[in-house]
């Protein structure tokens, strides 16, 4: 009989999920949030990252291993404005975790508290894989991480308000580093305005509006669709008549049609670490930026 | 902004009256023309200034709040923080009275087909075909597929719906899914119930347009009906575990093959489902998973039919039949980003067990009239298919299928009839390969060699389009 309660004990703190360290257990979408989420929970939280910088966070599988950390999750961290759109509602729905559903304090998408870039007036597919409430990687610019750190630390206190201090004393300090940084960051990049930039994806617009940059044109003839031979033929021909300074791709996407337009226009391609851990510099959220600027400057300063 | 406007109407009406008597010219009258002269030129100034301070403090206030915008600097840190709730409320209010709509998909699909045998005969051979399932192959030329459309979306903070209806070209419309299930439990549990693709096995519960094929696997033609669905609940649990492991059970009314539609109370089948499942390394992932379905046909009412269709005499199915599956699946992409590249690979078995009656319409040269005696079978078969997008816009695959007739225990009578164990090996072979210019749209060549009929080879040639409008569809692993 003993053995028996003891076994009904046990499955019953499995049942309810009792975990084995009491911290704080998030779930992030994207190696940008889960940086974020590391500077500012630090030892109360466990963070799990469920994608890296090389995989395109637009094309990920429901994968049984996300199932499972989402089943777990006290918070989800992600970008939202449907970036993760193929996938999350997935992981959602299956895990019959009650804590992170759409609505709750555990379901936190940084896409609520930033202004977004090109929120497209005309809703049409013809246009590729538009995000209908704009584009979603707002992270590329340091001052929309900047906002989303003061709610995700409020969001912190709120669920886990027995270590609310130490949030707010982590918030604080974090946010005094972080403006001092993108000040730093400012100025060490201010010979990249104007800079004439082709991206490979629609991706690096909120960095290009940050340091004044100019995108000139995509790879891609329309976001998520690969460029095709004709496509890039055309684009060499407008960058003979109209040259860019740069070239730039992400971590997680194709090489080959950045490297063949440069080849045949001269202009340097660099890849851009996009986020934590896209390049070996990039290993937190600060030396990811750092990383990001000086790739940019060497091009500039070779010019 | 009171303030001057209402020294404004006060000056109008002082410089306004004047002027009525402007024809009359005395000293004292210039006098007070002077004063008021004065008083108007203070006052103009005096609004000037006004207009001034106002115009200053917007300009300041305007270039504050760029700045605190574009160059958050330390001490414009706190007015920053005050500013920002506000600032950023309005882009996340969109106000429109559809913005409650459910999400909303379709599915155009449609296919132009060359068969070398007549697809409207085609049963396997030694397998019970289901009646409703004879047309499983579909239509020789062109024709059009099953268009769907799925509506979906959270029904309050405790549940979620979903359905799917499905438009057949010959204009009717049934409901494929339509299914509300919790979000609310927590501890891992989620209780799903209306009409839903049962979770047994794989394949099943995907959509027929999301399927790597243009036809459902042959297990899932004999055994399942194409997409086993059933009307009932179901309830799953997944583990506090960092590995997947998920454990569930459904009961439902059995109405679909391999059960058959019934007047009576209670549960006319049940499913029960375990699945694990992880990552190996950065590139890998796999599924796998054990699962069982129990129906029954009605015995005061339908049947199964036709176990050989090729004898002259009908015969039905009534009884018990047990199905067992196992299924794996394993997905693999470089660094788990498969945009690019990605190969998939699905097995799945299954095992029938089934036990009742065999009814004939002619009992042969034991008798006239109809006939019934006992009769069971032991049955499986497997797939096992490969799928390579080599190009984000191309792939390709490769399937086999095979069914083993297994163990057959029947009487004199199946035997006068001509039905007996035919020592044959239903297979088949499939090679496709397919065109994805977007996530939204595919374009699909299939070859099929099909030798699940005794004696004959059939040559199948498929040429399919499957466009999905409206919401990103999210896939299940």
């Amino acid at each position: 009989m003993r053995s028996l309660s003891k076994f009904v004990l046990g499955l019953a703190a499995l049942m309810a999920g009792v975990p084995a360290q009491a911290a704080l257990s998030i779930f992030a979408c994207e190696p940008e949030w889960a940086a974020l989420s590391r500077e500012l929970g630090g030892d109360k939280v466990s963070v799990y990252q469920a994608t890296t910088a090389l995989q395109d966070p637009h094309r990920i599988e429901a994968r049984p291993s996300l199932i499972a950390r989402t089943r777990s999750a006290d918070l989800l961290v992600c970008a939202g404005a449907e970036l993760e759109v193929g996938w999350l509602p997935v992981l959602l729905q299956t895990s019959g975790n009650n804590k992170v559903q759409v609505g709750q304090p555990g379901y936190f998408v940084a896409a609520d508290f930033v202004n977004k870039l090109e929120v497209p007036t005309v809703l049409d597919r013809a246009q590729g894989d538009v995000h209908p409430y704009g584009n979603p990687h707002m992270h590329l610019d340091p001052r929309n991480i900047a906002r989303v750190a003061q709610a995700l630390s409020e969001r912190l206190e709120k669920i886990d308000a027995a270590s609310a201090t130490y949030y707010e004393a982590r918030y604080k300090d974090f946010d005094q580093r972080w403006r001092k940084a993108i000040a730093d960051w400012q100025l060490r990049a201010a010979p990249l305005k104007g800079m004439k930039m082709v991206a490979y994806h629609k991706d690096e617009v909120y960095l290009m509006n940050w340091l004044g940059m100019v995108e000139m044109m995509n790879i891609e003839p329309k976001p998520g669709i690969p460029p095709s031979a004709g496509h890039l033929a055309d684009l060499l021909e407008k960058l003979h008549a109209k040259p860019a300074d740069v070239i730039t791709r992400g971590a997680y996407q194709d090489s080959k049609a950045a490297e063949w337009l440069s080849e045949r226009t001269k202009i340097p391609v660099v890849m851009l670490p996009y986020t934590v851990g896209g390049t070996p510099e990039a290993k937190d959220l600060f030396s990811f930026f750092d990383d990001m600027i000086d790739r940019l400057l060497k091009v500039r300063k070779a010019q | 902004m009171y303030k001057p406007t209402v020294m404004a109407a006060a000056l109008a009406l002082v410089l306004g009256l004047p002027a009525a008597v402007q024809a009359q010219s005395n000293p004292e009258l210039d006098e007070i023309r002077q004063q008021i002269k004065e008083l108007k030129d203070s006052y103009e100034s005096r609004i000037q200034a006004l207009e001034n301070r106002l115009k200053q403090a917007e300009e300041t206030a305007a270039k504050a709040q760029s700045a605190a915008a574009a160059a958050p600097s330390a001490d414009t840190q706190e007015q920053q923080r005050a500013q920002a709730p506000a600032a950023e409320a309005a882009p996340t209010q969109q106000a429109s009275p559809n913005a409650f709509n459910p999400a909303l998909s379709v599915i155009l699909n449609g296919t132009y087909a060359n068969f070398s045998q007549d697809p409207a005969r085609a049963s396997v051979t030694g397998f019970l075909s289901n009646a409703n399932t004879s047309d499983a192959l579909g239509q020789r030329g062109f024709s059009l597929g099953e268009s769907e459309l799925t509506l979906s979306s959270n029904v309050d903070h405790l549940f979620y719906g979903q359905a799917t209806f499905a438009v057949v070209s010959d204009g009717s419309v049934s409901v494929e899914e339509a299914y509300a299930q919790t979000t609310s439990l927590g501890h891992g549990l989620t209780v799903k119930g209306g009409r839903f693709f049962s979770a047994i096995g794989y394949e099943n519960s995907v959509h027929a347009h999301a399927w790597d094929f243009v036809d459902p696997s042959l297990v899932q033609r004999v055994f399942l009906g194409d997409n086993y669905s059933d009307d009932g609940v179901q309830l799953t649990w997944i583990a506090p575990l960092p590995v997947f492991v998920e454990i569930g059970g459904g009961l439902g009314r059995g109405a679909n093959p391999p059960g058959t539609n019934r007047d009576k109370n209670g549960i006319g089948a049940g499913t029960l489902f375990a699945h694990v499942g992880d990552d190996i390394g950065s590139s890998g992932s796999y599924r796998v998973g054990v699962s069982t379905l129990r129906t029954s046909t009605d015995g005061n009412g339908t049947s199964i039919a036709d176990l050989d269709d090729r004898t002259a005499t009908s015969n039905r199915f009534n009884g018990d039949t047990q199905l067992y599956g196992l299924d794996f699946v394993y997905k693999w992409s470089p660094e788990g980003n498969p945009k690019y590249q990605n190969f998939k690979l699905i097995a799945e078995w299954f095992q029938q067990r089934r036990s009742g009656d065999l009814t004939f319409d002619d009992s042969g040269a034991l008798g006239t009239g109809p006939a019934t005696e006992a009769f069971s079978l032991r049955q499986s078969g497997w797939y096992l298919q490969g799928v390579y997008q080599f190009h984000p816009e191309w792939r390709v695959g490769l399937r086999y299928d095979q069914l083993d007739e297994g163990a057959w225990n029947s009487g004199p009578i199946a035997s006068v009839n001509g039905v007996v164990k035919p020592d044959f090996t239903p297979r088949r072979y499939a090679a496709m390969v397919d065109w994805n210019p977007s996530e939204f749209s595919r374009l699909r060549l299939q070859f099929n060699q099909d030798k699940s009929q005794l004696g004959l080879t059939d040559n199948q040639i498929f040429l399919q389009y499957i466009f999905s409008l409206g919401t990103h569809g999210a896939h299940k692993f």
